[in-house]
């Protein structure tokens, strides 16, 4: 190759990548009906917080409603950065490098959020410091919090190391990029220059954080599954619920990058670099993730569903046959067992069908943690006398649910904005590995 | 987003309408209700310190509407909302109470409560006490207990005594009564309910095996049995040393899972230590190896 080809074939790919990175008249109205959305969901919170917890439908019997489910549902949306990038990508596999900064702002972002969503549970938010203060290192609260803490730095620090080498090429050869954010770019690439000895820095910093990333996504997602597990209340009183927990993350996080993939290369114009290959790759990914969930499931619901402990049999009966049933079955059929039957073809596994079965995983995957949370609570082992009867069932209200929407909003606006900014597929990794690493820089 | 708001809108339209329904009725027979004696200065300053105590941590400081955020607002009751209501419906209130506001039946006696009104009362100038009606005259019996443990029977021997006409006192016969013990957790019956003979005694025998304090000491009470409330009883209480020695640690002396930060195990707070200081030790290490590459550009 001569070096006017190089030059070429990288100009190509920085243009492909970075071409998107403007202000435009569709970014500001998106943005625009974010920041709405959010401010409306805002003024039920700002309720909440004047009037207190009771503007949300949990009393008494339910002190744990949608807010934990969400809480578990973003604590589960975030560990996908780690399948992807740390076990998969340790494992060597190299097609998931254009995949792997959309894992990770997916990771980042749902576990900035994670944190938000446990506080609206909280009638006295201001009180949050406490948890560190005072808490005590025999609660898993308290280790939910640490590793929940970790897991968002070394996210974070993920995102950013392989950033500074592309912020590097952006300053200097993205004519989009808005003027006032070329200081800031340049100041953050830390004067990258491709020396040899910043890239072995770079690569082995990297290396450290998804060895370490392993073991602190496991942490915050089985103790989580604790939050729940060391209580004996029918339901979460199971010894494999870590496992069932973190199984349940990767499908929902595998959901939540192949819709994110979705739409970055259909709005970033980047069918070359996310290809059929990659959604089809992706897509046998959801289906062994969501096989292994399903093992757990069996194991999770057949045991005790055997033995037919007094309180377990109320709750499997409410679960399966009672006031639960419908949702119930919708959310293991629709949201476990169909997807994967779908997925076994290859014509499934192409990007539009790929993306409508993901959505529905996803979808499920928020009322399956609806469903450990509620049911359990509202069967307790001694019930309260002489309460009024919406202690008895619960129903969340409109204030409550506005307030769950809210973190999703916050999610859609940060990955918006790493992805608006920052080019969605690594450009300094993609052209090292298509060889045309040549880059010189002034 | 219009649609949101609309729907914001009308929910909280429609919750301020159910809270403001469910209105809470004084019963009419219960509204006259009167105080049997004259407000003092001095009953208004123990109504200050039961109201301390019970009431303003909902209904905050009189005056300063600093009322705890709930859901119905508890209001601060030298406002009007209060102070309209007669001493009756006040009374009833206390009394009997609805979620969340509690009811004080059990918790203050009824001069206390009185007490708690001449406090409230005392914000509102224009506030004239309606005259007092004295109690009708109690025509019921009146049983006092007393209680002794007898060495050589070993049983608690409990006496009742009654007030017979002009002052006098005699032994109460066929009083029902019954004998509770102090647990960790409230009071636990010893024995059956048993009826005091003509010298108006009953004996318990007491379980030779129930833990006691350290010295052996059990907080005994007995009362007598009188659901319908048709006497006026007074109960004995003695401290005896009875039961087993035990000289149990408290939960929380020892280091274990259950018990307070101070005393969390070693090896708890050695794994998370240590994984904190080596997990962070390794994420400062890279934040500080990331200082370096700007010094790198350099060479």
């Amino acid at each position: 190759m001569t070096m006017d080809e190089n030059k070429l074939t990288f100009d190509k790919i920085t243009a492909d990548l970075t071409h998107h990175i403007r202000i435009n008249k569709g970014f500001l109205l998106w943005m625009g009906f974010l920041t709405v959305s959010l401010l409306v969901c805002l003024y039920a919170y700002s309720l909440q917080l004047r009037n207190g917890l009771g503007v949300a439908g949990i009393r008494d019997y339910v002190t744990w409603g949608m807010y934990l489910a969400n809480f578990v549902f973003f604590v589960a949306a975030s560990l996908i950065g780690m399948l992807i990038s740390a076990v998969l990508g340790l494992i060597g596999m190299k097609w998931l490098t254009p995949i792997t900064r959309i894992a990770e702002t997916i990771a980042v972002a749902f576990a900035a959020v994670a944190g938000l969503v446990i506080v609206s549970d909280m009638g006295r938010p201001e009180r949050l410091a406490y948890v560190f203060l005072y808490g005590r290192p025999q609660s898993p609260i308290l280790w939910d919090v640490t590793v929940i803490t970790t897991y968002f730095v070394l996210s974070l620090l993920l995102l950013f190391l392989p950033l500074i080498a592309d912020m590097a090429i952006i300053h200097r050869k993205v004519p989009t990029l808005p003027s006032w954010l070329k200081p800031v770019y340049k100041f953050l690439s830390l004067n990258f220059t491709n020396h040899p000895e910043q890239n072995k820095i770079i690569n082995r910093s990297i290396r450290i954080l998804l060895i370490l990333l392993i073991p602190a996504a496991l942490s915050i997602h089985t103790v989580t599954s604790w939050l729940f597990a060391v209580t004996s209340r029918a339901g979460w009183d199971s010894t494999v619920f870590g496992p069932y927990f973190v199984s349940g993350a990767f499908v929902a996080g595998s959901a939540a990058v192949i819709i994110a993939m979705f739409f970055f290369r259909k709005n970033y114009k980047l069918e070359n670099y996310l290809t059929d290959m990659h959604f089809n790759n992706m897509g046998k990914v959801l289906a062994t993730v969501s096989l292994v969930y399903l093992y757990f499931n069996i194991n999770e619901f057949l045991v005790p569903g055997y033995k037919l402990k007094h309180a377990d049999a109320i709750h499997l009966q409410e679960l399966f046959a009672g006031k639960d049933a419908i949702l119930f079955w919708i959310v293991q059929l629709g949201g476990l067992i169909i997807p994967i039957l779908f997925l076994l073809f290859r014509r499934f596994r192409n990007p539009m069908p790929l993306m409508l079965i993901s959505a529905a995983v996803m979808i499920a995957a928020w009322f399956k943690r609806y469903l450990i949370v509620v049911p359990t609570q509202e069967h307790p082992f001694l019930p309260i006398q002489h309460v009024p009867q919406n202690f008895v069932h619960y129903t969340p209200t409109l204030i409550e649910t506005l307030i769950t929407i809210a973190p999703f909003i916050l999610v859609l606006i940060i990955i918006t904005l790493i992805s608006k900014f920052f080019p969605v597929i690594p450009l300094h990794e993609t052209a090292v590995e298509k060889g045309v690493d040549h880059v010189k820089f002034d | 987003m219009r649609f949101n708001k609309l729907l914001l809108i009308f929910f909280i339209f429609s919750v301020g309408t159910r809270v403001s329904a469910q209105t809470w009725v004084v019963p009419d027979d219960q509204k006259g209700v009167v105080a049997s004696f004259k407000f003092t200065p001095d009953m208004q300053k123990q109504g200050e310190q039961i109201y301390v105590k019970n009431c303003q941590s909902c209904h905050g400081q009189m005056g300063k509407d600093n009322w705890a955020k709930l859901t119905p607002p508890p209001g601060d009751l030298s406002k009007e909302k209060a102070q309209v209501q007669t001493d009756g419906e006040l009374f009833y209130r206390i009394t009997a109470g609805k979620v969340p506001m509690p009811e004080f039946r059990n918790i203050l006696a009824e001069d206390d409560r009185w007490w708690v009104i001449a406090y409230i009362r005392s914000f509102n100038p224009k506030y004239v006490q309606p005259n007092p009606v004295a109690k009708a005259a109690f025509t019921g019996r009146i049983v006092t207990l007393a209680m002794q443990y007898s060495d050589p029977m070993k049983k608690i021997v409990v006496s009742a005594t009654e007030q017979l006409k002009e002052g006098q006192t005699g032994p109460a016969a066929g009083v029902e009564v019954m004998l509770y013990v102090k647990r960790y957790f409230g009071s636990m019956q010893v024995g059956d309910i048993k009826t005091t003979n003509a010298k108006g005694e009953v004996m318990f025998e007491f379980p030779a095996d129930l833990p006691g304090n350290k010295d052996g000491f059990v907080e005994v009470t007995a009362r007598v049995n009188d659901p319908k409330s048709v006497m006026k009883t007074t109960p004995a209480n003695a401290a005896l040393a009875i039961g087993a020695k035990t000289d149990k640690p408290s939960l929380t002396d020892t280091r274990a899972w259950w018990s307070v930060r101070s005393q969390a195990p070693i090896w708890i707070l050695l794994t998370y230590t240590l994984s904190v200081i080596i997990v962070w030790g390794f994420i400062l290490y890279i934040v500080y190896s990331i200082m370096k590459i700007r010094k790198l550009s350099k060479g």
